[in-house]
Formats: C-alpha cells, sequence, structure tokens
C-alpha cells in the first residue's frame, strides 16, 4: 500500500490565465517563418511560389557528321547558365566520339571529337533552359573593346567620320541611327557620295555584322555579336545573329541584316558570343544539324534542386536539397506531418471530432501511404472486423488480457497472409502490398479499439475508428499534395507557422463545433 | 438558427465547453500529480478513510494473480457485495452481486453468474482490461450499497449516484445518476443512465438529461423524476466540500451514494467531470464558477461555511 501524502489545498487566489504568452509565442514564430520567408524571396530570389508550374524550353540539337582521313573535331556553341539563364538536366549522346565542354570566355562549347566511320556519326545535346525575364542587372557595362580585328585604320577612320555628327545624343539614339544607316539613310547632314561608296565597299565586302559593330564602335557603343536562336517553338538548321549594345542602362539587340532595333533581349537564346560560330567542323562535314526548342513544364523537383546546388548562400547550404536524394523523400513527407497532427488538432479541439489516440490517425495516413488508400482502409476495417469477432469468439477461452491481444493479432495476420495469397492467385499486386511498418501501425488500433470497446461499448469505439478513418484520410489526401510538399520542402521554416497556428489552437478555449449540437437545447431553443 | 447564434447563446447562458474546462478550470486547477488519488478507488477509499468521510465497507483486495483462489473464503462471509477495478473508468468492469447461489452468485439484474466466470473477471481487471491506459490494475470488493428508498419509484435497477460539481472547495453544480435499463444498472450517462439537475438551494430534483435531451419522466418506469427532495442534501455537500481539502484537486467532480442505513457514502471522485450536468439542470457552469472565483476570502474558511454561501448563491429559481 502507498502512504498516502495529504496534498496542499490551495482554495483561495486563483489567477486568471495567461493567455499573452502563448499569443507572444505564436506571434514570434511568424514573425520568424515570415522573415525567413521572406529573405529567401527577397535576396536569395525564390519564387513566392514554389510550386507554381513554370515554363522551360526544352533545347535540343541533333547533327549528322561526316568525316574524314583525319580525326574530325565538331564544335557547337551551347547555352550557358548566366544571367537571366538557367540551364538544367543537360544530356548528351556523343555515340563513338570522345565529349568534351570547354569554356571559351562567355562561350560554353561542346567539343566532340574522334575518327568517324564512312556512315557518319550522330551527336545530340538536349537541355531544360528557364528564362528568366528579370534583366535589369545592375552590371557595369563592359570595356569599349577595339575594333574588329580584320578592320584596318583608314576603314576605322571612314566609320568614325560617319558617325561623328550623332556624338551629341544619347547612347540608345544613336544605335537606332547606326540601324537605319545599315539599311542606307544616313539622315541629314547627308554624308558625301565618295565616303558612302567606300563604306558600301566595305559593308559588302565584310558583310553587315562586321559594317554593324564597326560602326557602333567608331560611335563610342559597346557592342557584342551574339548567335543564337529566337525563342519560339520551333525547329530549324539556322541560327540566327544579332548585336547585343549596351545603352548605359539595358542591352537592346539590334538585328543587323534587317537593321532593326529591339528593347527586349528575351526572345533570344543565344548560344555563342563575340563572333564565335554556332557551329564548327574540323576535317568533316556536319550536314542535318537540327535545333528544335520546345516549351514545357520541366520536374520542379529537379528545378529547385540544381537552383540550390548552385549557390553559395548560408540558407542554401543549409538546404534540405542538400540532402542526400535517397534520405530527401523521407523528408519530402516528414516536413508535412506536422500538418497532419494540426488537422488532429482542429478535428479534435475544434470540431470535437473523436480520434484514436493523438498520432495514431497520423501514423496510419503514412502507412496509407505504402499500401494505398482503399487497401489501406481495407485493412483497416478488415483489422477491426476480424479483430472483433475472433473478440467475441475466442471470450469463451477465458484468456488474459496480452495473450488474448497477441491470438488476435496472429488471426489477423493468418486472415492477410491468406488474403496474400490469394492476390498472389488472381494477380493482385496491392493484395501482397502489406508492408511492415503500415501493418503494425494498423494493428496498434485493434488494441485501442478494444479499450475503447471496453470501456465505453462498442458503438463509441467504431464511431471512434470512423473518426480515426476519416482523419487518416484527410492527413494521407494532404501528405500526397505534392506542390505542398515541394513548398514546405523550399521553405522548411514554414514549420514555424504551423507550430504557431498549433500554439494558438492550444489557446482556443471556445465551444467546440459538436458541443453547440450536445448544448443546442440550451436557454429555450 | 446560425452557428454564430447558437455559439451567442450558449456563451449568454454561461455553458462551459470542453476546451474551456480542460484549459481553464482542470489545467489551471488540477496539479497532475494528485489525479492518481482520484483515478484509483482503493487510494480514493484509503484517502476518504483518514478524513473520516463514510464509504461503502471495503471487504477484500486482490492484487494478484496468484491471490484469486483465497477469495472465495472472503465472499462466504458476505450476502451482497461489489467487485470494482481500482482504475476501472466510466463503470466499467464492475460487477453488483446481491445473492448467493448454488456454485455461483445472483447478480444485481438477476442473472446468474458462475464462480469461474467471475473468478475470470478478476484475472481481467487484474490485467487492467478495464483500467485506464491497459496499465496493470487492483480488484477489490466492498459492501452492495442499499440505496435510499427516495429513488426508488423511478429507478429501473441498481444503484442512483449523486454527482456534485465542486469548484475551489464550493459545490457548484449537481445531478442525481439513474441508472436505466440500457445502461444495464449503472449510473453513467454515456451508458445511457439518466442525469437529474438537483436545485442547489433546496436539493429537490429538476428536469433530467438522456442522452444530451432532455426528460421529465424515466425512460424505463415512466415515473416523473422533477420535484423529488433528496435525503440528506446538506451533509452531502459538506462530503463533497471536504474532498477538496482531502485530494489538493480544485476541479472535481465527487460521486456519492446515500445508503438506507449508513446514509450519504463516497463512492468515487473524477478529475475530468463530464459537461453534461449542465443540460441536466439547464444553467451553464460559467457563471457559478465565476461567482465563486469572485466570493470574498472569508467563503473559503471551511467545508461548512463554503456550504452556505453555496446554498445561498446558486438556486435553480435565480438565475445563476
Amino acid at each position: 500500500m502507498h502512504a498516502l501524502e495529504l496534498p496542499s489545498t490551495q482554495l483561495s487566489g486563483g489567477t486568471l490565465t495567461m493567455k499573452r504568452p502563448a499569443l507572444l509565442l505564436a506571434v514570434a514564430l511568424l514573425i520568424l517563418s515570415v522573415a525567413l520567408i521572406g529573405y529567401r524571396i527577397l535576396w536569395l530570389k525564390y519564387p513566392i511560389f514554389p510550386a507554381a508550374p513554370e515554363k522551360v524550353w526544352q533545347l535540343s540539337m541533333d547533327a549528322h557528321v561526316k568525316g574524314g582521313e583525319k580525326e574530325t573535331t565538331v564544335m557547337i556553341g551551347l547555352p550557358s547558365t548566366q544571367k537571366g539563364l538557367l540551364v538544367v538536366a543537360e544530356d548528351i549522346h556523343s555515340g563513338t566520339l570522345n565529349f568534351n565542354l570547354l569554356r571559351d570566355g562567355p562561350n560554353q562549347v561542346g567539343v566532340w571529337s574522334g575518327h568517324i566511320d564512312p556512315r557518319g556519326e550522330v551527336i545530340r545535346y538536349s537541355s531544360s533552359i528557364q528564362v528568366k525575364p528579370e534583366r535589369l542587372l545592375k552590371i557595369k557595362p563592359p570595356k569599349l573593346g577595339p575594333y574588329p580585328s580584320n578592320v584596318g585604320e583608314a576603314e576605322q577612320k571612314l566609320a568614325r567620320g560617319l558617325v561623328e555628327k550623332w556624338d551629341s545624343l544619347p547612347p540608345a539614339d544613336r544605335v537606332q541611327h547606326i540601324a537605319a544607316a545599315l539599311n542606307g539613310s544616313w539622315g541629314t547632314p547627308v554624308p558625301d557620295a565618295q565616303e558612302l561608296q567606300a563604306w558600301s565597299a566595305f559593308q559588302n565586302k565584310h558583310g553587315r555584322v562586321i559594317a554593324s559593330l564597326v560602326l557602333l564602335r567608331a560611335a563610342g557603343l559597346v557592342a557584342q555579336v551574339a548567335e543564337g536562336l529566337p525563342l519560339a517553338e520551333t525547329v530549324t538548321n539556322t541560327t540566327v545573329t544579332w548585336i547585343a549594345v549596351w545603352t548605359g542602362q539595358d542591352w537592346e539587340t539590334l538585328h543587323p541584316e534587317k537593321g532593326e532595333v529591339y528593347q527586349k533581349p528575351v526572345s533570344l537564346l543565344p548560344l555563342t558570343t563575340g563572333g564565335y560560330p554556332a557551329a564548327r567542323v574540323l576535317h568533316g562535314e556536319l550536314s542535318q544539324i537540327r535545333w528544335t526548342l520546345s516549351r514545357q513544364i520541366i520536374n520542379q523537383w529537379r528545378m529547385r534542386f540544381e537552383r540550390i546546388m548552385r549557390s553559395d548562400r548560408w540558407l542554401d547550404r543549409w538546404s534540405l536539397f542538400r540532402l542526400p536524394e535517397e534520405f530527401q523523400t523521407t523528408f519530402r513527407i516528414l516536413m508535412l506531418v506536422p500538418i497532419g497532427a494540426l488537422m488532429i488538432s482542429l478535428l479534435r479541439n475544434i470540431v470535437g471530432f473523436p480520434t484514436f489516440g493523438i498520432f495514431l490517425p497520423v501514423l496510419m495516413a503514412l502507412a496509407f501511404r505504402n499500401t494505398g488508400l482503399a487497401y489501406g482502409l481495407g485493412i483497416f476495417w478488415g483489422v477491426v472486423l476480424i479483430g472483433y469477432v475472433v473478440r467475441r469468439w475466442i471470450d469463451r477461452l477465458r484468456l488474459l488480457l496480452v495473450p488474448r491481444l497477441s491470438v488476435i493479432l496472429t488471426f489477423v495476420i493468418v486472415c492477410i497472409t491468406i488474403f496474400a495469397l490469394i492476390g498472389n492467385k488472381f494477380d493482385l499486386r496491392a493484395f501482397m502490398a502489406v508492408g511492415l511498418l503500415p501493418f503494425v501501425i494498423l494493428t496498434m488500433t485493434i488494441e485501442r479499439f478494444f479499450v475503447i470497446v471496453e470501456e465505453s461499448g462498442v458503438r463509441e469505439a467504431l464511431w471512434m475508428a470512423a473518426g480515426s478513418a476519416g482523419v487518416a484520410v484527410v492527413t494521407y489526401g494532404i501528405l500526397e499534395i505534392e506542390p505542398l510538399q515541394l513548398t514546405f520542402f523550399v521553405y522548411p521554416e514554414l514549420l514555424l507557422a504551423v507550430a504557431a497556428v498549433q500554439v494558438l489552437l492550444g489557446r482556443y478555449t471556445g465551444y467546440r463545433l459538436l458541443e453547440l449540437f450536445r448544448f443546442r437545447r440550451f436557454g429555450g431553443a | 438558427m446560425t452557428i454564430l447564434e447558437t455559439i451567442h447563446r450558449l456563451r449568454e447562458t454561461g455553458v462551459l465547453g470542453m476546451n474551456r474546462r480542460n484549459a481553464e478550470y482542470i489545467m489551471r486547477s488540477n496539479s497532475r500529480a494528485f489525479f492518481p488519488l482520484v483515478d484509483d478507488k482503493l487510494k480514493t477509499k484509503q484517502l476518504a478513510e483518514a478524513h473520516q468521510i463514510p464509504t461503502p465497507p471495503l471487504y477484500h483486495v486482490i492484487e494478484h494473480h496468484g491471490d484469486i483462489p483465497g477469495f472465495e473464503k472472503v465472499l462466504s462471509g458476505h450476502q451482497d457485495f461489489v467487485i470494482k477495478p481500482a482504475r476501472g473508468a466510466g463503470g466499467s468492469g464492475i460487477v453488483l452481486v446481491k445473492g448467493h447461489t448454488a456454485g455461483g452468485f445472483i447478480k444485481q439484474n438477476g442473472e446468474i453468474i458462475l464462480m469461474k466466470d467471475l473468478t475470470y473477471h478478476i484475472s481481467d481487471i487484474l490485467s487492467g482490461i478495464y483500467s485506464l491506459e491497459g496499465l496493470e490494475d487492483r480488484a477489490f470488493i466492498e459492501g452492495l450499497v442499499h440505496p435510499d428508498t427516495i429513488f426508488d419509484a423511478v429507478t429501473y435497477c441498481g444503484v442512483p449516484d449523486i454527482r456534485i460539481i465542486v469548484y475551489r472547495g464550493v459545490p457548484a453544480m449537481s445531478m442525481v445518476r439513474l441508472p436505466t435499463q440500457a445502461s444495464d444498472g449503472k449510473a453513467n450517462l454515456h451508458r445511457g443512465a439518466i442525469g437529474v439537475g438537483i436545485d442547489m438551494a433546496g436539493g429537490t430534483t429538476l428536469a433530467g438529461v438522456h442522452r444530451s435531451g432532455i426528460v421529465t419522466h424515466h425512460p424505463d418506469t415512466h415515473k416523473p423524476v422533477t420535484g423529488i427532495q433528496v435525503p440528506h442534501w446538506e451533509r452531502m455537500l459538506v462530503i463533497a466540500a471536504k474532498a477538496v481539502d482531502m485530494t489538493g484537486l480544485n476541479y472535481l467532480g465527487v460521486d456519492l451514494v446515500i445508503d438506507q442505513e449508513q446514509g450519504p457514502l463516497l463512492l468515487e471522485m473524477n478529475a475530468r467531470p463530464g459537461l453534461q450536468i449542465q443540460i441536466a439542470n439547464q444553467t451553464g457552469l460559467l457563471r457559478r464558477l465565476d461567482l465563486i472565483d469572485k466570493a470574498r476570502p472569508g467563503v473559503f474558511a471551511t467545508p461548512e461555511t463554503r456550504v452556505a454561501w453555496a446554498l445561498e448563491t446558486f438556486s435553480a429559481r435565480t438565475p445563476v
């Protein structure tokens, strides 16, 4: 017998419970969560809705290469991650050739090399490219470079003389004038005929691209030639060449062949810049090169992963994406479990719905992930039913509690095994996919079920079983929402916000919904 | 009627909800350390004896499976008795025996229970099937209460008991719980017993609650349940008021029975008493609890002063 200690009583001085500390904690958690998310969005340029479908371009190139006696080398300009461009999921097919990726200045060049058999060789490249519209980057413009290498001093002087009259204009206007000049309209005062003739000769000799570059250089503008593809759903065998001109605030695009200026540079995908050709072959022949651009929605997980892996920021280095891939899947689910717990708090304290224990429904939801919803619910109700029938029957044997539960458990396992064998006979895989963990979790509910049956009767127990199954199904539904998984994975600090809601819920002392029904006869209804 | 209107009306009436009861009364007033004193009926019994509060006589305690064979001898010495699990919840596992028969016993409801069935039942109790959380338990045998005849006319069978909610030592609300056929002679509301509110000031019964609905007649005997004068009313209130000094729990449900010869006996206590008592009394608890909180300190001096204050303050005829 225990010695009975008489507790001291405190009959006076009941103080009002302080609601404030809980509220303060909730607010603090919320602020912390919002601050971290804000930091990620504003400074680390995270997307506000990480799960919103993002359009990316799928680029693929395939070409047929024919070789000669000597070793053949094919060099193809490939898009690289740079300002405004994110290249992920690159895939290269090189056949019997060697492949190397070379960095040459701003360019990334894929080099396929080797001896090619007479039938030729097919090379392929593909990648996903995300184009970010925000190009308002405060970068310093590159220094004014030299004239193109094969332009002589006389020609430089000629060009200088032609553009001199626009020197006082702002850069953007100068670009406009030069574009017009490429089409032959030089404006006033009209340059003298001799000069114009000399320039025409130069332009015919070197082409419009070099001519534009020379004029832009002469006008003191920083310009870069680039070769690439127009960003549009397209299949093409030719690339386009354009000139990017720095106008002081922004890069504008000058189309040398058309003599037109575009302010939006995003509609073009550069493959090479600085005059490198997009495709070159040494000792061989490149036939049937084909570029394909198509829009697609790529795997969001992959997209985030690539972005975060490339970042050096502290928060990114501590991101869940840095975990080894095999553990990431666990954490995707784990991050959502608190929402399941929140659901249960809601159902119990706001609605007043009964469930078996607190976390059993969450565990059941996790079990359903392994078994699938229909079969998981099937097992659950099967287990409850078998357990109940066996229990009624076994009652006569006068067994002690624990051995009795063990017998019930064994019977349930026997039934499940028979089920699996039947499933095997009829080729129903779902019948066999029980899994140890889900099974253990589901059988745990039997014990709970019987304790309730004993304590409060079958009706109450069935009501609670239904409540638990309902909560488990809802929780399962939440765990399976992939955009939500991704959002929590990208912003794990959302858990703090969930905790804040949980804290607030913990201080909810209002009526439960089912109580409104229970006390409905009150106050003269 | 909208939900908001219902909420508003319940607030006006001062109905105490589950969340509020848990957060502001049980969590605030009841230290968990004292819960075992009321969760274990044997401990409650010993505590009551130490405080000279009458309880049904304890005949025997069975703690281990090995002790089961010896209890037959104890039973032979008593005409009627009750077997209870010490930690049983909601009246489960209780067997009322009113007489002996060849090889067994006659239960309260007239059924015969064989000796081997009874030992099986006791071994179930010891294994903890009736206890909260399935912990190992003790079984005990105590005297059967012969309830006061006042409720005979309206009771189907079994023993009616009186539940008094005590807050900070002051009786706040009470009801008498009448067993029905559905409740199998047990006085637990969730098993189908009816709860009949009692006017605090006079000790007479008001309307009853049966499965969340209001009743004026017993569902089995069809006799009116209202207007019955509960005997020993003040004495029961004092016992309930003392229970708080005894347990250190400031929000408590005290269950009493009235024996024909011994008068009021303390049966058990509950640290998480249900809220249905409010329907039985057609009164919310909240305002009464608030009044207790606002009472001047002198009120709390002794159990007697607390009861006197409650008798004066709470009455079905006044609004609170």
